[in-house]
């Protein structure tokens, strides 16, 4: 009794240490000048003023930010499940020649260790090579090759998990390979297919250092880009900076809470049974 | 199926085909880069005009004799250690004190994932402000126990170690969650046969769940070091690197020569040494993995 007691007082206070950082960045967004510096601390402005966010949407034009970001991260999200998915599943149901199948797996999962700083530098030739630099187009590529790694190893777990013997019933009765993999893999793995794409937008949605240097004007650069430019190196606009972090952490935080069950697992790469 | 006559030319190489985009992207993306580095680190190059002159090992030469290449690589180092050494010993008390099954516990694993999920930039400014020396909330709390204002990531002595403690906030949930999941797929019988026996507490942590937790803990660390090692965003943010090159780790340094300075030819011959740590680490904790058998 006494030790459950303690157990629930220790997550009690673990969630505070979590959340409190949260909680203060969206009390601080609706705090007027006056209140922010405030001493005591204000915790609930007692007149929130909406002047952070208004100047965010109104002045400095934060909804291109938002549009890049999830133009962005959704044709990101599209295009490397689609070709993630595929490499996955010939990875998880045919014999390459070779033991192809671990030595690749592990080369696309080895690509996963580059330090972004170390590909960022030729990347960021190759883009100004094919002119694009500043483009969305150059952003989506790039993030793809990032994600991708990580689709083709969550995506080959979820169907190495599903038996062999749907397909093999399915193609007895006429199906070819590809037909059984559209009409009784795919729906099956639909789960895993959820969870990978909503990994992969929110990795995309959360990117910086590739947007930093791939995307500078403001044609195609994301939110990270955005908000970090509310702390410029003269003056730092406490109010706007909190708006906007707000405004990047909610769709996020609303992704996390529908994948929390398969967290844990993607992001161990699926190496434990989560 | 050597039955099947009629197999198309898609058909037999459709195992190679729903390779192929992958293996390209990939290829186009990792090893072209490698080729392009390797090149570059031998010459010094202008990303402007794209003039290239070739300065053979000079790149490393210079790259020796740097004190602030060799700072970096100590702030690296310092970060790496104690950000991921703290978020295991915390993330594994916490892990081990919640195993045993009790309502509520799923909330709390949800709940707490908050910090790995936000934009690293956005936990950046969450500190930022938390932070502010003057009127910041950390500050205004120590002074009820009548601590004195510290000025955190605004001063060269504590700023390194500000910085840490956010990694800390940021990612000792991803540890405790981890380690969780392993013990968790640890199976009863042993703990049941050791009580039979009479084994004392310490020696079931000994004998059974640290090995049995072995591999998860190899790849929570793993994965850790990884990311610790190129920390870049929150640095960027919160101090750029400063003061006077105290929070300059390797990522940012690299960055400082490659685009603020252009000095595309020795940006990469640093990423290059960057990219040989990462490996070798990496490869230790793999060969360990492997051995385990848990690829």
């Amino acid at each position: 009794m006494l030790k459950s007691f303690f157990k629930y007082f220790f997550m009690v206070i673990i969630t505070m240490f979590v959340f409190f950082p949260i909680v203060w960045l969206v009390s601080t967004s609706f705090k007027n000048p006056v209140d922010m510096f405030a001493v005591p601390p204000i915790f609930v402005p007692a007149n929130p003023s909406f002047d952070h966010y208004a100047t965010l949407f109104f002045e400095a034009g934060i909804v291109k930010y938002i549009l890049n970001s999830v133009i962005v991260a959704v044709s990101t999200t599209l295009l490397s499940l689609v070709a993630g998915t595929l490499a996955a599943y010939s990875l998880a149901r045919f014999r390459l020649p070779y033991r192809m199948n671990e030595r690749l797996s592990f080369w696309v999962l080895s690509t996963r260790m580059f330090p972004p700083i170390v590909t960022i530098i030729p990347l960021f030739a190759m883009m100004r090579f094919f002119h694009l630099l500043n483009t969305r187009m150059g952003l989506v590529i790039a993030y793809t090759a990032f994600n991708l790694p990580f689709v083709v190893w969550m995506m080959r777990g979820f169907f190495m998990e599903i038996p062999e013997e749907l397909e093999e019933a399915a193609m007895v009765d006429g199906d070819s390979r590809m037909s059984a993999f559209r009409r009784i893999i795919l729906p099956i793995a639909k789960p895993g297919l959820v969870a990978t794409s909503i990994f992969t937008l929110i990795l995309s949605w959360n990117e910086f250092l590739f947007a930093l240097i791939l995307s500078q004007t403001r044609s195609a650069a994301t939110l990270p880009i955005g908000v970090a430019s509310t702390v410029t190196q003269y003056e730092i606009k406490w109010g706007e900076m909190s708006a906007a972090g707000v405004i990047a952490v909610v769709r996020v935080l609303i992704f996390a809470f529908v994948v929390q069950k398969h967290l844990v697992r993607g992001m161990s790469f699926g190496a434990i049974k989560g | 199926m050597k039955e099947q006559l009629k197999i198309g030319w898609f058909e037999k190489n459709t195992k190679w085909l729903l390779l192929l985009p992958t293996i390209f992207i990939l290829l186009a993306l990792t090893i072209y880069p490698l080729i392009y580095s390797v090149i570059a680190m031998l010459h010094t190059v202008n990303i402007r005009t794209g003039e290239r002159t070739f300065v053979g090992p000079g790149n490393f030469i210079r790259m020796a004799k740097d004190p602030f290449f060799w700072n970096a690589l100590k702030n690296t180092a310092i970060y790496t250690c104690s950000a991921v050494s703290v978020e295991f010993v915390i993330g594994l008390s916490l892990a081990m004190f919640l195993t045993t099954k009790i309502t509520g516990r799923n909330v709390f694993r949800s709940l707490i994932l908050a910090p790995m999920m936000l934009p690293p930039i956005v936990v950046a400014l969450i500190f930022k402000i938390i932070y502010i020396p003057d009127f910041g909330i950390i500050n205004w709390f120590l002074a009820l126990f009548g601590i004195k204002g510290i000025i955190w990531e605004a001063s060269a002595d504590t700023a390194l170690i500000s910085l840490i403690l956010v990694d800390v906030w940021e990612w000792t949930p991803f540890m405790f969650l981890i380690l969780l999941a392993g013990l968790q797929a640890i199976p009863l019988d042993p703990y049941e046969a050791a009580e039979v026996d009479g084994a004392t507490g310490f020696q079931i942590f000994r004998d059974i769940t640290f090995p049995m937790l072995r591999p998860a803990v190899l790849i929570a660390l793993l994965l850790r070091i990884m990311d610790t090692l190129r920390i870049f965003d929150q640095i960027f943010i919160m101090t750029g690197g400063g003061p006077a090159n105290a929070t300059e780790t390797m990522s940012i340094y690299i960055y400082r020569h490659g685009f603020r300075f252009t000095n595309i030819g020795y940006a990469t011959a640093m990423s290059f040494i960057m990219l040989i740590i990462t490996i070798v680490i990496s490869n230790l904790f793999i060969k360990r993995l492997k051995i385990e058998e848990v690829f």
